[in-house]
């Protein structure tokens, strides 16, 4: 695989993200202000209960897991969904799909750049001003090697799941519907919209089978030092190998399937 | 009169016309359909599992904060269903298609909005009512004559705050070219207006009553039924600020439109 004709695109994503600074600056004006307004309202949740830990989280321990998982949501979500339901709604999609690349890759390396660049602008400054306010609670050891696999595995495995989704589309020309449940789904079992610990016992085990959490639970877990221990971290990392590969496996099956009878008005 | 009843006729006309096209995609309905419900379930979901390890919020107990919620739900809904065009501005700002709203003998604001009726919104309605009742008999509330009055104006008031607050969002798309930002980002303030507005600290307090003020979509209008011995002054006069605010939210949406110049397509 020649990587650079792909590296291409991935540049030309950052090059678009750039271009349009004022959106980059509203964007990040908003997580600061939504990172405030999390702050004060988990702070009265917690004043409300009278303890100080609840299963086994200091108010501390929860705005660390819910800013991260926050910012690194929201560095992944780049509206794949929407992309490629318009494109399939215009009948731009032909004009990709006989492009010499394959499509999947394609979209993979086009949306890579708008991650990048959120990643950078965005997550990395993120994770320094907690570890700052935090006096440290986030160390820069070995594990942040294992965070970055972690992570590589997390984006992948959302990607998987969005290209799945996206390829819904072909058949359902519902976009928005299709979209905001897998939004739901996605952003409440993997932990963006409360800790996942907070959930019932029964329902975590559950959960914890699951890819979604695969996606932020599990980086950020090791990120903060709540998975702990080589062996751990690596049975950690090896549960999302796997799920990387059942997600790759059926999303490119099944846009193998879809694409032999996709009808496209126009382009 | 005259030309309320004509303004009337014409948004029944194209109201139908927007049923008939939509009723065209039926299974872009039933989906998005599915996708409101799962919505509001997975927010009444986080809300239960936050509820359940901790008992009580702000002094206010389980069937208060649902009362917020469900509160919240009602009031949103008429911009849900009537204003959903807003979100399709920045598009038709981008690639030019607003044009075709500036050649009508008709308000363009007008025009504009009642171009789509987004039914799925009534789901959320639904869900909202259910809250609304199942937490207002809990509370032991009463209901006579006075609360449907108190009703009457409190709901239509936190809508058109609601509505009024995504009016503003919409019309910054005439001033920041192909920035849906400002709208993604103050629509993701509307999840914060289930959750009462005395949990925060002064400034966060105040910025959500003065500057995007939802506290007048949930927090403000049903302090009038939970806690009626204690309302708030400003409450009393929220009717006036909500139309006075309406009033500006329209204004600056025709100021944008009036700068709007066209791609020259």
């Amino acid at each position: 695989m020649n990587l650079r004709k792909y590296l291409v695109l991935t540049r030309a994503g950052i090059v678009e993200k750039l271009y349009y600074k004022a959106s980059l600056y509203i964007n990040l004006l908003g997580n600061v202000i939504f990172l405030i307004i999390a702050y004060y309202l988990w702070k009265a949740i917690y004043l409300s209960s009278g303890t100080t830990v609840i299963k086994g989280l200091s108010f501390e321990d929860t705005m660390i897991y819910v800013v991260l998982a926050v910012a690194m949501y929201n560095f992944m979500e780049v509206f794949l969904v929407w992309e490629i339901g318009r494109n399939i709604q215009s009948g731009k999609i032909i004009l990709d799909i006989i492009k010499p690349i394959k499509f999947p890759l394609y979209m993979f390396f086009q949306t890579s750049g708008e991650v990048v660049s959120n990643f950078v602008a965005a997550f990395i400054p993120t994770v320094i001003i907690v570890s700052v306010i935090t006096h440290g609670r986030i160390e820069f050891g070995l594990h942040i090697l294992f965070f970055l696999i972690s992570m590589v595995l997390g984006v992948l495995i959302n990607y998987n799941i969005n290209f799945f989704i996206g390829t819904v589309c072909l058949y359902t020309e519902s976009i928005w519907g299709i979209n905001i449940m897998k939004n739901v789904i996605v952003s409440l079992l993997s932990g963006v919209t409360i800790p996942l610990t907070f959930f019932p016992d029964s329902l975590y085990k559950i959960i914890s089978l699951l890819p979604f959490q695969a996606i932020c639970n599990i980086p950020l877990n090791i990120l903060i030092g709540e998975t702990e221990g080589i062996y751990a971290i690596l049975v950690k990392i090896a549960f999302q190998f796997l799920w990387f590969l059942i997600t790759m496996f059926f999303s490119s099956w099944f846009w193998n399937k879809s694409i032999k009878v996709i009808t496209v008005n126009g382009g | 009169m005259k030309k309320f009843k004509f303004y009337m006729r014409i948004y029944i006309k194209i109201l139908v016309q927007d049923i008939k096209s939509k009723m065209s995609y039926r299974e872009d309905f039933f989906i998005s359909v599915i996708g409101i419900i799962f919505t509001n379930l997975a927010g009444f979901i986080s809300f239960g599992i936050i509820f359940e390890n901790f008992p009580s919020l702000g002094g206010w107990n389980y069937y208060e904060m649902l009362f917020f919620y469900g509160f919240s739900l009602v009031a949103i809904t008429p911009m849900q269903c009537l204003f959903d065009n807003n979100w399709n501005l920045r598009g038709y700002i981008y690639t030019g298609d607003f044009i075709k709203y500036c050649f009508r003998p008709l308000n363009l604001f007008f025009y504009y909005i009642s171009e789509i009726f987004d039914i799925k919104g009534l789901g959320q309605l639904v869900f909202g009512v259910i809250m609304l009742q199942y937490s207002w008999i809990h509370l032991e509330l009463g209901f006579d004559f006075i609360t449907v009055i108190e009703l009457l104006i409190c709901l239509p008031t936190a809508s058109l705050f609601m509505i009024a607050i995504m009016n503003l969002a919409a019309a910054t798309n005439f001033f920041i070219l192909n920035s849906g930002y400002v709208m993604v980002t103050v629509f993701k303030f509307t999840d914060y207006v289930r959750y009462p507005n005395n949990i925060y600290n002064n400034v966060i307090k105040n910025f959500f009553r003065y500057i995007v003020p939802i506290a007048f979509v949930s927090y403000f209008p049903s302090r009038v039924f939970l806690t009626p011995d204690d309302i708030p002054p400003i409450v009393y006069v929220s009717p006036i600020l909500g139309m006075l605010f309406f009033y500006i939210s329209y204004r600056a949406w025709m100021f944008g439109a009036s700068r709007y110049a066209g791609t020259g397509s």
